[in-house]
C-alpha cells in the first residue's frame, strides 16, 4: 500500500530575503525622512509617544517595527512585539513581493484586498500618506511613481538634495 | 476588465418581501436563540413600528428580554454600556436592531462587549481587532439609504474623548436582515429622498472606485437601476409598498457593494461636511455626487458612462454617443437632483443646506484626513477638496 507522509511547507528564501532588506531600507528611510519632510512631520507629530507600528508579512514572514519615542519615529527591527498600535499585514509572502519591489503601490494593494490592517485606522491612514511621501524619495523616477501613486510630485532642487541625503546616510547609517 | 485579484464577502442572509418581519422569530430560532433584546430608537417607537416587531412574536415560545428604546441619533459609548447592562440583567441571548445607522450600529457595539465580555469598548477599536464569533444579531432597518445591515463597520462616538471610534470586522455582520416594505412607509419624503440618494451614491461610488469588482458591480447596477425606477414613486407616495420593498433592497444592495468595494471622495466630503457643520449625511451625498463624478471624470469616464444606462434607462443610453456618456449620467443625476428638489425641498447647494462659507476650508482639511479618499481613483488633495466644496456651495 501506498504510504502517506507529512509534507513540509518549505521556504520562499529568495523573495523572504528581498522583503527583509526592503523593509529595512523602508524602515531606515523612514526614520531619515521624518525629520525633514513636512507632511511626515506633521503626521508622526499627532501619533502618541510610544507608537508601535508594525508592518508583517503572514502567516510567518519578515517584519519591519517602527516605534516613536523621544519625538521621533525609529526604526526598531524585526522583533515582533506583544501588541502594536496598528499592524499593517501583507496577507502572503507574493503579494509582499510584488509590493516591496515595487511593482505594485499601497492603494492598489488594499484595493485589491492584499493588505489587512489591524488597529486604529486613522493611524493607518496616516501611515499611508507618509509611505506615498516616502515612496517619492526611494523612487524618484517617474516611470516607477506613476505605477505606484496617484498623482505624482513636482521635483526640485531641495527635494533632489533629500533623497541623495536618504539614500547616503538615511539608508547605510539611519540618520 | 477584471480587476487582478479582488475578494468579496457578504454572508448575511437576507429576507425580504411584504410581512418578511413575521419571519423574525424563525430566523431567531435558526441561530439558537431565544430571548432577544429589541434595541430601537424613539422615533421607531413613535412611528409604530416597534409594536409591528413585537406582534411578529406572537404564537411563538420565545421572550423579548428587553426592549431598548431610547438610543440618541449619534451613536454612544454610554448607551452601549447600559444597554449591555439590560441585556445581562434580562439574560438576554441575542439582539434585534430596528431602525437606521444608530440603532445598528449601537447594537454592534452592545454584540462586541457582550462577546468579548469585556467593559471597554475602547479596547477593539479599528480594524480586524475581534475574534471571536458574535451572538446572533438580526437587523430590521427603517430607512433605506445607510446599508448598514449589510456593512462589517459601526461607529460610535466618544463624548468625553470627544472622537468617534470607528470598529471594523467581518464578526460584527449580522446573521439576517429583515427588509419589510411596512417599516418605511411612515418615512417623510424628504428623508426619503437623501436616504435614496445615500443608496445611489453607495452604488455609484461602488462602481468607479479602486475597489471595484464584478461582484460589487452587479450588486452596484441592480440598486440603481431600483432607485431609477422607484425612487420618486417612494417619495411622491410615501404608502407605495411596491417602491418601498424596492428601496429597502436597493438600499441594501448598495450597502453589499460598497462594502466590499468602498467609498470615495463623495463620502469623504459628506462625512467632513457632516462633522463639521452636522448636515445629514445623505443629504451632503445628494450634493456632493455629481461634482465629485465631475472632478473624477479625467480618470474613470469610461466607468461613470457604463453607469447611463442604469442611471437614466436603455433609451438614454442607447441615443447617446459613448463619448458623451459620462457626462449624460451626471446630467441624468442632476435631473434626478431638480425633481427631488420640487417634490420635498431637497437642497441641491451647501448654501440652501445652511453650510456657511467660511466653514469650507475647515470642512476642506477634514475631508482629506477621511479614509475613504483612499479608494477614490484620482488623488485629492486640500485645494482639490476646496475647489469642489465651492462649486457646491451656489
Amino acid at each position: 500500500m501506498k504510504s502517506y507522509e507529512p509534507v513540509n511547507a518549505g521556504r520562499k528564501w529568495f523573495k523572504e530575503l528581498v522583503s527583509k532588506i526592503v523593509f529595512l531600507v523602508l524602515g531606515r528611510a523612514f526614520q531619515s525622512a521624518a525629520k525633514f519632510d513636512p507632511l511626515i512631520r506633521r503626521e508622526v507629530a499627532e501619533w502618541r509617544e510610544g507608537f508601535v507600528l508594525v508592518m508583517r508579512v503572514l502567516p510567518s514572514g519578515p517584519v519591519m517595527v517602527m516605534e516613536k519615542s523621544g519625538g521621533l519615529i525609529r526604526h526598531k527591527g524585526s522583533k515582533l512585539p506583544d501588541s502594536a498600535d496598528v499592524t499593517i499585514n501583507f496577507k502572503n509572502i507574493e503579494c509582499a513581493f510584488l509590493v516591496l519591489t515595487p511593482q505594485m503601490g499601497a492603494a492598489q494593494a488594499f484595493a485589491e484586498n492584499r493588505l489587512s490592517v489591524a488597529g486604529d485606522l486613522m493611524y493607518a491612514m496616516a501611515f499611508t500618506r507618509c509611505l506615498n511621501v516616502l515612496l517619492t524619495y526611494l523612487y524618484p523616477l517617474s516611470f516607477i511613481t506613476k505605477r505606484l501613486l496617484k498623482r505624482i510630485p513636482p521635483m526640485d532642487f531641495l527635494k533632489f538634495g533629500r533623497i541623495i541625503y536618504i539614500y547616503c546616510l538615511g539608508i547605510p547609517f539611519g540618520l | 476588465m477584471l480587476p487582478s485579484f479582488y475578494e468579496f464577502y457578504n454572508p448575511v442572509k437576507i429576507v425580504s418581501g411584504h410581512k418578511a418581519l413575521d419571519n423574525l422569530p424563525y430566523e431567531l430560532e435558526q441561530a439558537g436563540a431565544k430571548r432577544p433584546i429589541i434595541i430601537t430608537d424613539k422615533g421607531v417607537v413613535g412611528a409604530g413600528l416597534v409594536d409591528l416587531v413585537v406582534s411578529a412574536f406572537g404564537s411563538s415560545d420565545m421572550t423579548i428580554g428587553a426592549i431598548y428604546d431610547d438610543v440618541p441619533p449619534d451613536s454612544s459609548v454610554g448607551v452601549v454600556n447600559d444597554i449591555v447592562k439590560i441585556y445581562r440583567q434580562n439574560k438576554c441571548d441575542s439582539i434585534v436592531a430596528v431602525g437606521g445607522g444608530s440603532p445598528i450600529d449601537t447594537a454592534k457595539g452592545v454584540n462586541i462587549v457582550i462577546t468579548e465580555e469585556a467593559d471597554d469598548l475602547m479596547k477593539f477599536m479599528g480594524a480586524e481587532m475581534l475574534k471571536k464569533p458574535m451572538k446572533p444579531l438580526i437587523v430590521i432597518p427603517t430607512t433605506s439609504g445607510t446599508g448598514s445591515e449589510v456593512t462589517l463597520v459601526a461607529v460610535i462616538s466618544n463624548p468625553e474623548k470627544n472622537v468617534k471610534m470607528a470598529f471594523a470586522s467581518k464578526h460584527l455582520l449580522p446573521k439576517a436582515a429583515i427588509l419589510d416594505p411596512r417599516m418605511t412607509l411612515t418615512m417623510p419624503p424628504h428623508i426619503t429622498a437623501a436616504t435614496g440618494m445615500d443608496a445611489l451614491t453607495h452604488s455609484v461610488e461602488a462602481y468607479i472606485c479602486l475597489q471595484k469588482n464584478p461582484l460589487s458591480d452587479v450588486h452596484a447596477i441592480a440598486a440603481i437601476n431600483l432607485v431609477r425606477k422607484n425612487l420618486i414613486n417612494a417619495v411622491k407616495n410615501g404608502k407605495d409598498s411596491e417602491a418601498r420593498l424596492a428601496m429597502a433592497n436597493a438600499a441594501c444592495m448598495a450597502g453589499a457593494a460598497f462594502s466590499n468595494s468602498m467609498v470615495g471622495i463623495v463620502h469623504s466630503l459628506g462625512h467632513a461636511t457632516g462633522a463639521v457643520c452636522h448636515v445629514p449625511h445623505g443629504l451632503a451625498m445628494s450634493i456632493f455626487l455629481p461634482h465629485c463624478l465631475e472632478y473624477n471624470m479625467s480618470k474613470c469616464s469610461e466607468n461613470i458612462g457604463e453607469l447611463l444606462l442604469a442611471v437614466a434607462g436603455p433609451e438614454e443610453y442607447v441615443k447617446t454617443a459613448s463619448a458623451d456618456r459620462a457626462a449624460k449620467t451626471v446630467e441624468a443625476i442632476r435631473k434626478l437632483q431638480r425633481e427631488l428638489n420640487e417634490i420635498c425641498k431637497l437642497p441641491m447647494t451647501l448654501k440652501d443646506a445652511g453650510v456657511p462659507k467660511d466653514k469650507l476650508g475647515q470642512i476642506a482639511r477634514t475631508a482629506i484626513n477621511d479614509g475613504s479618499v483612499t479608494m477614490n481613483p484620482v488623488e485629492m488633495d486640500f485645494d482639490d477638496a476646496l475647489g469642489i466644496l465651492k462649486k457646491a456651495y451656489e
